[in-house]
């Protein structure tokens, strides 16, 4: 924690960055987001198992990017970063809306984050993100700090929850998408809390013509969570921002995350992982398989 | 916004199944329609100024013509239109013949069925844009795919007329199958007399850059500004230093170690080799499968021997570039050959007939090279096994062809005539042989084709007899050829020395790649498939793209000469103007919307996306969005579809447009 704190410190002060994207604890078990332009300020920063937050998202808002433009030189804006989130920021490099140099990671190691505020960290409330994680160390960072932690055995039970949904028919799984989606009521917190939700206007925001029906209904609220679920296929790095962010709790990893083992399975491919890949969406190669069309 | 709206009957054709008249009574009342008419040829002089008379009068903003597929008329109406006065982008084609008449039958549904696609017209014409066809240069350059004969007539035509072609065969010499043929049906004229001449005419004509032993790599870009990228495989031998004196082909060590492909295997050839003497370019190849040097570094005997320096091991394939505008394809054929290991092959059958298990049973192409005077028998008839002249040879008429269990359906065209000119060439040095063929129909329609074959058989001598062999075997070194004469309804068995099938054409191994490469559809045998069957038969589906010869169907060589001829005639028609006028359905970007994420231009198969920076007053970039370079998009929408804020769309084609289009319904 301390040497997280001087190093934003120094980056504050020796103007590397204009900001630092971080953590401040607001209670125990409970942290929130903090933008610190200031020096002195960098004393509140903490990280731990309770810092859920993806703080990419911020990474493209006008607002945020903003700070950086300081007496008509660009300066970098320094991010906490857990793998995770990293894998976000390998995400928006490729896709054009950031340069590598425009950020300073602050790669943390990590061995998992709690599912929810409040609830005491361990195996069985761990976040269901983390079950499955494989990058415990940042694969991209300018500084990595923190000791390498290992993410806590998950019980048997649990993982059965999280595979309930590939045991499923098509059709089960169709009524069952059906039902969760029903609870929508178009807040559009998902999109909000996805980091790879940058549209300036979003699809489901256009009246000419109407794509997507914008009321809460159940038809428009299929059309919309289905829409948002492709239209992240391929490119989902699984934060699992917008699970959480959900105030209906409808399970959307579980929706993203089958689009991302199917991409996995079909060509190899997980979004976020290299700069070196290109996106899969955009990508051709003629060994590619077709099995997942025809 | 004033729509007219007219129906054609289009003679029977959209008449017979959908009541014309009641769907122009229907959209009469539909918001914004002011007139509704229906006639019965609407493409006509007649039916044209009707549609010119109304815009006048009703003073007209758009119209909507339900009739044929807007393949086949849409450019006939928008030329009506702009004579009236309206943009031709307010033309919209409801089409009430292919999507409609012709694929129903019951006769109200087909008529509901008509208004509905005639009110998803008019709701889309309400929101067409008026359009500006967009100018693009033409690059007066051609590219000929294939130095057969095909290939050679195409390059000669449009050089002639004053153009550059640039000229690529993937073998060291260009002549194709043409210059492997004995002689040629119906005249037996020479096929090498007739043809060493204008190979010759491509290697000096000053317009016609020649690449031999090369092969089209990429082809990127469109009509009148292709960018094509050829590999020229290394020869290993220095093409400006070569004489082609030979030496190092007759001091080469490696006398009996390849098949030699051009005697169709019946000979051999040494690793460095011309195809054949009268080759064009008269510069050998060096084949690194059966070169010593390139096995074990040693020999190099060739090397000792080249007075001029040219061999040259470490040659390595080089990628030329060039840029064109126009290209012909003229690939040609391959003979459906039977595998010597039927396991291996991907055609099946014909084991029976014990092609590569008896030495005797040849094909077509190897009998050519038997008869001919520059072949492996010096033109004197010997069977491939021991040398003797065969006494008695069976001729198998449609093997592979018109056959669709064991090979292909489709009629190989050229074999009736070349089996006639075989028999014939046979009983013309084997005086006391006796030639038999097995036919199922003889198709000899053509120019003195079907004298020809009479010539066989009244003159010559030769036997057919109506009906197929069921098998091959081998009995004291005869063929027993066992067969049945349907019109004497007997079976009929021939103790003969040698055999010759009449295998079928069949596209090259390849075609379906290069295809792919170039962009151009085929059909289920890899032949490359014409425009309109009837009325644009040599060009392809995309645009500056033509084909000549063989690759398109079986052909026989006049055939392919005169294609040949004709896509050079469409090359130089595309040279007659020095700008192109493309339909303006192209891309368009909504700046303020774009995210800049540039999907887009990765899906782009034309690289027509371009990065823009949009500034602020201060000159500070503020923004990166996506920017479509008109003059290279050709308006395949992907772009539009993986948007996925949909903010880059299609003029023409716009959301709104298709939306209302469905909406509709």
């Amino acid at each position: 924690m301390e040497e997280l704190r001087k190093l934003a410190k120094e980056l504050l002060e020796n103007k590397t960055v204009a900001a630092v994207l971080g953590y401040v604890e607001i209670e125990p078990k409970r942290t929130k987001p903090i933008v610190i332009t200031n020096p002195e300020d960098a004393e509140k920063l903490v990280f731990n198992e309770y810092c859920l937050n993806n703080l990419a998202v911020y990474l493209t808002k006008a607002r945020i990017k903003n700070l950086a433009k300081q007496n008509g030189s660009v300066l970098k804006l320094g991010i906490v970063a857990k793998p995770c989130d990293i894998h976000a920021i390998i995400a928006l490099i490729q896709e054009s809306q950031l340069k590598r140099e425009d950020v300073y990671i602050i790669g943390m190691n990590c061995g998992g984050v709690a599912k929810d505020f409040g609830l005491e960290y361990g195996a069985d409330t761990l976040a269901s993100k983390c079950v499955p994680c494989e990058t415990h160390k940042p694969l991209y960072s300018d500084t990595t700090l923190g000791a390498e932690k290992e993410t806590p055995k998950v019980s048997d039970e649990v993982l059965d929850k999280i595979r309930a949904l590939e045991k499923m028919t098509y059709v089960e799984r169709f009524a069952y998408f059906k039902k969760e989606f029903d609870k929508c009521i178009k807040c559009y917190a998902c999109r909000a809390a996805c980091p790879l939700c940058y549209c300036q206007r979003c699809i489901t925001d256009k009246t000419i013509p109407r794509w997507i029906e914008s009321s809460p209904h159940s038809r428009g609220n299929f059309s919309w969570n289905v829409v948002r679920a492709f239209h992240l296929s391929g490119r989902c790095i699984g934060c699992g921002e917008c699970e959480r962010a959900c105030p209906m709790d409808i399970p959307l990893s579980l929706l993203n995350r089958r689009m991302t083992e199917t991409a996995k399975e079909a060509f190899a491919y997980v979004s976020g992982r290299s700069l070196e890949t290109p996106t899969l969406v955009g990508s051709f190669d003629v060994k590619d398989s077709d099995e997942l069309f025809m | 916004m004033k729509i007219g709206v007219f129906i054609c009957h289009c003679g029977e054709n959209i008449g017979r199944t959908v009541d014309c008249p009641r769907v122009a009574k229907a959209c009469e009342w539909l918001p914004g329609v002011e007139v509704s008419l229906d006639y019965k040829y609407m493409c006509s002089d007649p039916g044209q100024n009707m549609i010119k008379d109304e815009i006048k009068k009703k003073k007209l903003d758009a119209i909507v013509v339900g009739s044929c597929s807007p393949h086949m008329h849409e450019k006939t109406f928008r030329k009506a239109a702009v004579d009236a006065g309206i943009n031709p982008f307010l033309v919209e084609i409801a089409n009430l013949r292919e999507h409609c008449s012709w694929v129903h039958d019951d006769i109200d549904s087909a008529t509901d069925k008509a208004i509905d696609l005639v009110r998803m017209a008019i709701e889309k014409v309400k929101r067409n844009q008026p359009l500006t066809t967009i100018e693009v240069p033409v690059t007066k350059r051609t590219l000929v795919i294939g130095g057969g004969i095909a290939g050679i007539q195409a390059a000669l035509d449009v050089a002639n007329a004053g153009y550059e072609v640039v000229l690529v065969e993937k073998e060291p010499s260009i002549g194709g199958h043409m210059s492997q043929l004995s002689e040629t049906f119906p005249t037996l004229d020479c096929s090498q007399c007739i043809l060493t001449p204008r190979m010759v005419e491509v290697y000096q004509h000053p317009r016609i850059k020649l690449m031999t032993y090369s092969e089209v790599e990429k082809v990127e870009g469109f009509i009148g500004n292709f960018n094509v990228t050829i590999r020229k495989k290394a020869r290993h031998i220095d093409e400006d230093k070569c004489t082609g004196c030979g030496l190092c082909i007759t001091k080469c060590p490696t006398k009996k170690k390849a098949f030699n492909s051009f005697e169709e295997n019946l000979a051999y050839r040494p690793a460095v080799y011309v195809p054949f003497p009268q080759a064009v370019p008269n510069i050998p190849v060096i084949d690194e499968t059966v070169c010593m040097y390139y096995k074990n570094g040693k020999c190099g005997m060739c090397v000792k021997v080249c007075g001029r320096e040219a061999i040259n091991f470490d040659q390595k394939d080089t990628l030329v570039t060039e840029e064109i505008g126009a290209i012909i394809v003229a690939t040609g054929y391959k003979l459906y050959k039977i595998d010597k290991k039927p396991d291996d092959s991907p055609i099946k059958g014909y084991g029976e007939y014990g092609y590569g298990k008896y030495k005797d049973v040849v094909d077509g192409l190897q009998f050519e090279r038997i008869a001919s005077a520059s072949g492996p028998t010096s033109g004197e008839f010997k069977r491939p096994s021991d040398g003797k002249e065969p006494k008695k040879v069976v001729f198998i008429q449609c093997v592979g062809s018109r056959d669709e269990s064991k090979g292909f359906s489709y009629c190989s065209k050229i074999c009736c005539m070349y089996t006639a000119k075989h028999a014939m060439l046979y009983k013309h040095k084997v005086h006391d042989g006796e030639a038999y063929v097995f036919y199922m129909d003889i198709r000899s329609g053509g120019k003195m084709y079907d004298e020809f074959v009479r010539r066989a058989i009244e003159e010559d001598g030769v036997k057919y007899i109506r009906g197929r062999v069921s098998k091959i075997s081998e009995k004291d070194g005869k063929y027993i050829v066992k067969g049945e004469d349907t019109i004497a309804g007997m079976p009929v068995e021939i103790d003969a020395d040698m055999v010759v099938l009449a295998t079928a054409m069949i596209a090259q191994q390849d075609a379906s790649e290069l295809a792919q490469t170039i962009g151009i559809p085929y059909d289920k045998y890899g032949f490359y498939n014409e425009a309109h069957p009837k009325l644009r038969p040599i060009e392809s589906t995309t645009g500056g793209v033509f084909l000549a010869g063989a690759c398109q169907s079986p052909k026989d060589i006049p055939e392919s000469v005169a294609m040949a001829s004709a896509a050079a005639a469409k090359a130089l028609v595309l040279f007659g103007s020095d700008k192109l006028e493309r339909e303006p359905v192209v891309a368009y970007v909504n700046e303020s919307l774009c995210a800049g994420c540039f999907y887009c231009k990765k899906v782009c198969p034309y690289g027509a996306v371009e990065v823009k920076e949009l500034k602020d007053r201060n000159g500070v970039v503020y923004k990166e969005v996506a920017y479509v370079n008109t003059g290279l998009c050709q308006g395949c929408g992907t772009c539009t579809a993986t948007c996925p804020s949909k903010s880059v769309e299609l003029a023409g084609f716009n959301n709104e447009e298709i939306f209302a289009q469905i909406a509709a319904l």
